[in-house]
């Protein structure tokens, strides 16, 4: 990053070839196409290219880019919201293709994630999905470790919820 | 069901959901989001230097309206007045600072917009009903809104100031920022009105004066919900 501050284009793109993956699973995990996702990867690029004076060398740089990328996330949502208010649906939508393949055994990280607020969701995220720290996740979000934790916590109470509806406390309970 | 339970499972499903490899395309598409050549940028100096910048401004507008509109306030606090109201305002004005420098940076730290809105009203509040006791409510209105034009008067040129510094960053959450931004405007209105009201009634400073800090605090959220919301030039030439 530092490289990439001092004007090292082949830097940036081995910033962008090393986090890229884990920045579009961060927008998969978040219920959205994989066209959404790529989008929303370029935008967030572009932003951290602006912003890239405000990195600070020697702080951690996942925070600094996931802060980053959850607001390009909330303001594309935004932005298409308004959009949807303001379009009127003259066309039939045509069906999407059904999946032809089996289901995977399991339950589907889209339709766990999909019971969880959007905050907690996106701790969750951060937490299991993109492996980050407490510390980090608190960083990236402008909260506090603890305000993270309770997040953490809440989503685990209604995460074990779902899962005990979908009857997966017995099969846990099975493979102990 | 145990923590390591829901660990296992979430970890199971997110390998299972997981998108295969980026493709080339898409790390093509993120590298042509850079310019074919960009130069080196200077990294932000520390958050003293930019929080000491903002409580500078904050003085110096202070002062300035001070000035202007006549020092007629400060020779009628007594010495006790002095020694509280200034520290609790200049207080109110560091932590505003300190929140409008965190929304400058991304990850910059956790949010204190709000706080600093609460501190930079209820403070000021609790002092002025702790040193003033003269409860008249005699020409509440006329001597107030004159009181509130001046402080605000005084807020807009610190929220310009202030808003010039804060391009030095890049915002993400504008509404946040407006809202801290606003928050430290106002107390140098608030400041400017104690060097420059002499009227001493209780009701009269503890609702006009503060009302500056919570006017201008929520006209800056406002006026961050308007920079997020309405489109850009960009978006307007693109969108036409």
């Amino acid at each position: 990053m530092a490289a990439y501050q001092q004007g090292d284009r082949a830097a940036a793109e081995a910033l962008i070839e090393r986090v890229s993956p884990q920045l579009h699973r961060f927008f998969m995990a978040q219920v959205v196409s994989r066209r959404y996702a790529d989008d929303l990867l370029q935008e967030t690029w572009l932003r951290i290219h602006e912003a890239r004076h405000t990195y600070r060398p020697g702080e951690p740089v996942l925070p600094w880019i996931y802060a980053i990328a959850r607001h390009t996330r909330v303001d594309s949502f935004r932005k298409v919201r308004r959009t949807e208010i303001r379009e009127q649906q003259v066309d039939v939508l045509p069906e999407l293709a059904r999946r032809t393949s089996s289901p995977p055994p399991g339950p589907d990280l889209e339709a766990l994630l999909a019971a969880l607020p959007e905050g907690q969701r996106e701790v969750i995220v951060m937490l299991k999905v993109s492996g980050m720290t407490l510390e980090q996740v608190a960083r990236a979000t402008s909260s506090s470790v603890g305000s993270v934790k309770q997040k953490a916590h809440r989503a685990y109470q209604k995460l074990r919820q779902v899962l005990l509806e979908m009857g997966f406390g017995t099969a846990a309970a099975r493979m102990d | 069901m145990t923590p390591q339970d829901i660990d296992r499972i979430l970890a199971q499903a997110a390998d299972r959901s997981a998108a295969p490899n980026l493709d080339s395309a898409a790390f093509a598409r993120a590298k042509a989001s850079l310019p074919p050549t960009f130069g080196p940028v200077r990294p932000m100096r520390s958050a003293w230097f930019y929080v000491s910048l903002f409580v500078a401004v904050f003085a110096a507008v202070a002062l300035c309206g001070a000035w202007a509109f006549g020092v007629r306030g400060l020779p009628v606090l007594s010495f006790v007045r002095r020694a509280v109201v200034f520290p609790v305002v200049l207080a109110g004005a560091w932590i505003a600072a300190v929140a409008s420098f965190r929304e400058m940076r991304p990850a910059g730290g956790t949010r204190g917009g709000p706080i600093a809105l609460a501190i930079g009203t209820l403070a000021p509040l609790a002092a002025f009903a702790l040193l003033f006791q003269n409860y008249s409510f005699q020409n509440f209105v006329p001597e107030g809104v004159r009181c509130l034009l001046a402080g605000l008067a005084c807020a807009i040129p610190a929220a310009l100031l202030i808003f010039l510094l804060l391009r030095r960053g890049f915002i993400l959450d504008y509404r946040a920022a407006g809202l801290a931004a606003g928050t430290l405007a106002g107390l140098a209105g608030l400041g400017m009105l104690e060097l420059h009201c002499p009227i001493l009634k209780a009701p009269h400073i503890m609702f006009w004066h503060v009302a500056v800090v919570l006017v201008s605090g929520l006209v800056g959220r406002l006026a961050g919900w308007m920079a997020e919301n309405l489109p850009s030039r960009d978006q307007r030439e693109r969108s036409s």
